[in-house]
């Protein structure tokens, strides 16, 4: 039973090398079936990623929502129309930035007038304003990807009332540099550690906000993570308003009520009295997470159920995939079995057992697919992208899935598809997973030739012509 | 005398060809000493090829027994036969069988390749046997690269290569031309006597046949006739014209100078 494995390699390699033509096809038609199978577990990771991604950043988002929501229950949120703020007054769950458009302002006069209705505890102004310089932001949707432009940072003028701060927490609390501002300073700001570093300025510098230089005073962390990162500047609202041409105006209202029992009524008084101004009440905010959640839940069940799709289109198409390469070894080996039939007898006469000659042929089979394997693994490294977009419907070519769900999260960088495909496809792991499965559906294609190559009877096969 | 390497006992193979049977042996009784040169003629048809085949254990026959080296290998499983073909039995074939993709030494070393010998001595082996059968030089040669005659010595180093006890030959000098036909069955017929290598060939060419020791004329699969052939390698150890002792390989003899082998000598 003693095979020299050298000798049956190396025969093995020259009768493949004979037929240098018919080998080269073969090779090929199976290195693009093995390019498949490379590609669309590669896309199938992709689409996790991104739909992972997504459930990651939709929860995060969701409990720093909550947590903002329920440590105001007695703020009434005031802003104009198009104002801009945090994430309570967006009633469309839009993200801050969502409006940049048109911004609008009212004149300061109304703090006062909305402090004397009955049941108003304080009243907090703010003027939040976008940057003048803007960055743009590649999107991607399923229709296509598309450029916008958006402000490269807000800034936030706050009331430096140090009772405001102190009992609002009307400025960011998570210092990591410098100090936090204080009643009476100017000409000075704070700022997200986000926007420190994209700008390259630290403690100490100065740096130009509407013409004029105003000293980083402290930099903080931001709370919020990944697309709620925003980049921010505070400042003292009496110097954004000078800077930004705004004198004796304001942009928005944080109004506290005495008792959380008269909350809405508060809300209905000031709504009643200022058309221009959008109020929401805590239950107000707790009706829009309660929507935004809806939307979200809608969202990740919509990716959760592609994602299946596209696994149950994946399955059957790995099954096309390796029937299809099994067919290929077992028609190949079939044809050069019949070929050779004499060289099966002359083997068997010289001694050759049936266990000898089989496994022959099958290490031919397991060669031919082993070398399928490094064309598919080359394919695969060069083409996974645009296969797997190809055979995954919901897999698009640049940036993946995730593209479809980045409209309501704008700046998440979910896109993870593209870079997962081509790592995926270069993985050693990956790589050797390929070439075993190469090897066992060499092995399985050419079994059943194999057999039949062993089974032949030596008197018959020298007979044949 | 010297003993008996093969014998059968009423063989017989029969053939179904749909409804049809063909009988090609009928209880056919043979006897090979060890040592012996034997030619089987017959017409075609005659069932030659069959009796090699089932003497070779290439086939099996449907009665009687076939006594290998004192084996009865008709009564072997088909799964045990390849040892004795492996071991006893050295195959020559009409149409050389090569393996094309192999040169002339891997062609030889091809049946030692299942058997437990180390790569050098296998190759050693194959190197020596290529020298004995004139392709010396001529290892690295694939069979396309070789003339019909070196392809079949190539073809008889192979059958050599297990040291067989028996030697089957079909037809080896079929395919070859009038000069390859002489210096074949001339290196046959000096294994046989050198080696004392026993050879039974199927041939219908009479001429090639008168070289061996006995010739065994077959019809319709029975041995109908035997003769005595002349096997001249055996007689060449003495030279014909002054009596001298000559080798087996030497043209002419060494004394008289007279030509010892010439394929005119064989018309008869």
């Amino acid at each position: 039973m003693k095979v020299n494995r050298l000798g049956a390699l190396t025969r093995a390699v020259r009768n493949i090398s004979r037929r240098k033509m018919r080998a080269f096809l073969v090779i090929i038609a199976l290195g693009f079936s093995m390019a498949i199978m490379i590609s669309i577990p590669a896309g199938i990771v992709a689409n996790q990623e991104a739909t992972q991604s997504l459930t990651e950043n939709f929860n995060s988002t969701m409990s720093n929502v909550q947590a903002e929501i329920n440590k105001t229950t007695t703020l009434i949120d005031c802003r104009t129309s198009s104002g801009r703020g945090a994430f309570s007054g967006t009633p469309s769950g839009m993200p801050p930035w969502g409006s940049q458009q048109g911004e609008a302002f009212i004149n300061e006069t109304v703090v006062d007038e909305i402090r004397s209705i009955e049941g108003v505890k304080d009243v907090v102004p703010f003027l939040e304003k976008s940057s003048e310089e803007t960055t743009s932001e590649t999107i991607n949707t399923p229709r296509g990807s598309f450029t916008i432009s958006r402000p490269l940072y807000t800034i936030i003028g706050v009331s430096l009332n140090s009772s405001f701060i102190d009992s609002y927490s009307t400025l960011p609390t998570n210092i990591t540099a410098g100090v936090p501002l204080r009643d009476g300073d100017s000409g000075i700001l704070l700022m997200s550690s986000n926007l420190s570093d994209y700008l390259g300025v630290g403690l100490g510098d100065k740096v130009e906000v509407y013409g004029e230089y105003f000293t980083v005073a402290g930099i903080y962390e931001p709370t919020s993570e990944g697309s709620m990162q925003t980049r921010t500047v505070y400042m003292n609202i009496s110097d954004v308003q000078t800077i930004t041409g705004n004198i004796g105006n304001v942009s928005r209202l944080d109004v506290y009520a005495m008792n959380v029992s008269d909350v809405d009524e508060i809300g209905d008084v000031i709504k009643a009295a200022y058309s221009e101004l959008s109020v929401t009440t805590y239950n107000d905010r707790l009706t829009n997470i309660e929507r935004l959640q809806e939307m979200y839940t809608e969202t990740l069940n919509t990716a959760e159920s592609t994602l299946s799709q596209t696994q149950t289109i994946a399955t059957q198409e790995i099954i096309v995939a390796v029937a299809a390469t099994s067919l290929i070894v077992l028609f190949v080996m079939l044809y050069t079995v019949r070929e050779r039939t004499k060289e099966i007898g002359t083997l068997k006469a010289i001694g050759f057992s049936n266990w000898n000659v089989m496994s022959q042929f099958m290490l031919e089979g397991i060669l031919i697919s082993v070398m399928a394997g490094v064309v598919g693994i080359a394919i695969g490294s060069i083409g996974a992208p645009f296969l797997s977009s190809l055979l995954l419907p919901h897999v698009s070519l640049f940036g993946g899935s995730s593209g479809r769900f980045q409209p309501s999260f704008g700046s998440a960088n979910l896109g993870t598809t593209e870079s997962a495909t081509a790592t995926a496809a270069l993985d050693p792991q990956l790589m050797l997973l390929t070439f075993g499965v190469a090897a066992l559906l060499g092995a399985f294609g050419s079994l059943y030739p194999a057999w039949r190559a062993a089974r032949t009877r030596p008197a018959e096969a020298m007979r044949y012509e | 005398m010297s003993e008996v390497i093969l014998k059968t006992e009423s063989v017989s193979k029969t053939f179904t060809m749909g409804k049809r049977e063909i009988q090609a042996l009928s209880n056919l009784d043979l006897q090979v000493k060890k040592g012996e040169f034997v030619a089987i003629m017959g017409p075609s048809g005659s069932g030659k090829t069959t009796l090699l085949n089932v003497l070779g254990c290439l086939d099996k026959p449907t009665g009687g027994k076939v006594v290998l080296d004192g084996v009865n290998v008709a009564e072997l499983p088909e799964k045990e036969l390849y040892k004795i073909r492996r071991n006893k039995i050295g195959f020559i074939f009409q149409t050389f069988n090569l393996l094309p993709y192999l040169n002339a030494i891997e062609n030889v070393e091809l049946p030692m390749e299942c058997t437990k010998k180390p790569r050098s001595e296998r190759r050693e082996r194959a190197r020596k046997l290529l020298e004995l059968v004139g392709l010396a030089g001529r290892e690295k040669h694939r069979p396309q690269r070789l003339s019909a005659g070196e392809q079949q010595r190539v073809a008889i180093a192979r059958a050599l290569t297990n040291d067989p006890a028996i030697i089957l030959a079909d037809e080896p000098t079929g395919n070859l031309d009038t000069k390859s036909k002489y210096e074949i069955v001339r290196l046959l017929a000096n294994l046989n006597v050198d080696r004392g290598t026993t050879v039974v060939m199927v041939t219908h060419d009479s001429r090639v046949a008168a070289q061996t020791e006995r010739i065994l004329l077959l019809n319709d699969g029975k041995i109908v006739k035997e003769k005595q052939g002349l096997h001249l390698a055996k007689k060449r150890l003495t030279c014909p014209y002054c009596g001298s002792k000559v080798q087996p390989n030497d043209e002419r003899c060494s004394n008289c100078k007279r030509r010892l082998w010439k394929p005119e000598e064989n018309r008869s």
